[in-house]
């Protein structure tokens, strides 16, 4: 809660291990503290939240291992490329050599190994948030959440994004929650989908339920792009 | 040509005062319309090196005090300034600090020197450094506060995030973010303490001789030699200061 005001309640939400789980919903339907929450970042009035069976409501966010991403990729400027991806494993006091190793590996599956000597303000919008990835998937969390990290991109440099976070999210068998309010990119990065509104949370169980379904959008959306043609 | 004209004029206009007063610590007598003086000696110049001059001790004192209070300034406007910006009354807390801005220090040393006095801190450094800090503490809260945004706070969230405790999210992000702010505030504070004479004559009543004391004091007995060597001395920390903070504290954050 919010002062007086409930951002949500009555929500149950479960994430199955290895799953994207999109999320959709507008501007103010509670999507971003619904992550917050999750992350410890803020704290609930009541309720549980648990991994594998284990309640974390009392765990500080530095040993939840769950990580939460902006929408901008926020990367620290006084540190390069390199120092950026490597932050997380200089925290957990991980050796030189196995650093080096780590973040040479995640530079180059992320295409931007080149980079790798650069600060933050000599990289492209795309290049930021492929940075921000690495940063977060080299330490292995458990769960990434990611609250519209494509918001800030132009149309190609999104799709292209999408496209590599899918196939990392596939590759590192990552557990995630995506959260976003365009439909297709819901469609195309989530497992199963989500809807957020006024603070209520619907979950499909099937991407064929959410596109039948007609209060969901899609159809909507389907018959928009259908008349335009 | 022009140009190098002009600067050189410029650094004439600039340095001509500071030549001038290297040119009276040195001399013994300067007669007018002499344009030089008459006789050159180092007489304060040697009294200082050799620790048989009242001047080594005031500058020791100054430099002791300007440190004391820019360092204890820095760190807890720092830490105080998170606090207020977080905080839900901060905007009414932030009100507070002008508070002291309201009236001229030395007025505001009148009002607390019943304290001072009521105390035993008259007339001790003690006084003298809490009455600055009283002056600069709330300078660095103003100056640091609007570090505190939005994106600070986003940074502070992903450091937790991704497993750092507070200990380390200090170390490894903010200070080195705050750096150019944490450094401004230090040259700052260390500037007005090193310059203050009001307040610490009036808490200090003259028994604290810190560098801009002397200054006055050599002035108004009209020894125009050691004022002179005085007044150098108390330009030279912070000229020293800009360039260690352009040298190192700027640089090192550009690259």
């Amino acid at each position: 809660m919010f002062t007086t005001e409930s951002v949500f309640k009555d929500l149950r939400l479960q994430v199955n291990e290895g799953e994207v789980l999109s999320i959709l919903g507008a501007s103010g339907s509670g999507k971003t503290t619904l992550l917050k929450v999750i992350a410890g970042l803020e704290a609930e009035d009541e309720g549980d939240i648990r991994w594998k069976g284990k309640r974390m409501n009392k765990m500080m966010p530095q040993d939840r291992e769950i990580i939460y991403l902006y929408q901008e990729p926020l990367l620290f400027p006084h540190l390069n490329v390199f120092e950026n991806v490597a932050f997380g494993l200089r925290l957990r006091k991980v050796q030189e050599k196995e650093i080096n190793r780590r973040v040479e590996h995640v530079l180059t599956s992320l295409g931007i190994e080149s980079h790798a000597r650069k600060s933050p303000e000599q990289l492209s919008g795309g290049q930021k948030q492929r940075v921000a990835f690495g940063r977060a998937l080299i330490i292995q969390p458990k769960m990434i959440l990611l609250d519209e990290p494509f918001g800030a991109l132009d149309h190609d440099t999104r799709r292209q994004m999408q496209q590599l976070l899918r196939q990392i999210l596939e590759n590192e068998k990552m557990t995630a929650i995506f959260v976003t309010h365009d439909i297709k990119e819901a469609i195309q990065m989530g497992n199963r989908i989500g809807k957020m509104e006024r603070g209520n949370l619907h979950i499909y169980p099937s991407l064929k339920a959410f596109v039948e379904d007609p209060g969901s959008g899609a159809q909507e959306e389907g018959r928009f792009w259908k008349n335009l043609l | 040509m022009k140009r190098s004209i002009s600067i050189s004029i410029i650094g004439f206009i600039a340095f001509f005062p500071i030549l001038l007063l290297a040119f009276l610590s040195l001399s013994e007598q300067w007669m007018f319309p002499n344009i030089l003086p008459d006789r050159l000696a180092s007489g304060p110049w040697k009294l200082l090196l050799t620790g048989k001059s009242e001047l080594l001790y005031s500058l020791l004192l100054s430099v002791g005090i300007s440190l004391l209070v820019a360092v204890v300034v820095t760190i807890f406007s720092f830490f105080a300034s998170r606090q207020i910006a977080y905080s839900p009354i901060g905007k009414k807390i932030l009100w507070l600090t002008y508070f002291p801005y309201v009236f001229a220090p030395v007025l505001l040393g009148a009002i607390l020197q019943y304290y001072f006095i009521r105390y035993g801190m008259s007339g001790k450094i003690s006084g003298v450094l809490l009455g600055q800090f009283f002056i600069t503490f709330p300078y660095g809260i103003i100056f640091f506060i609007s570090f505190w945004n939005a994106r600070i706070r986003s940074f502070e969230d992903l450091v937790s995030t991704l497993g750092g405790n507070p200990f380390q999210k200090y170390k490894q992000v903010l200070f080195p973010i705050a750096r150019p702010a944490i450094s401004l505030v230090f040259f700052q504070t260390f500037l007005i303490s090193w310059f203050d004479y009001g307040l610490t004559m009036l808490i200090g009543i003259g028994q604290v001789q810190t560098l801009p004391i002397k200054v006055f004091q050599y002035v108004n007995s009209a020894n125009m030699n050691h004022a002179a060597a005085a007044s150098l001395l108390l330009i030279l920390p912070p000229v020293i200061l800009l360039w260690i903070n352009k040298k190192y504290v700027l640089t090192r954050w550009q690259m």
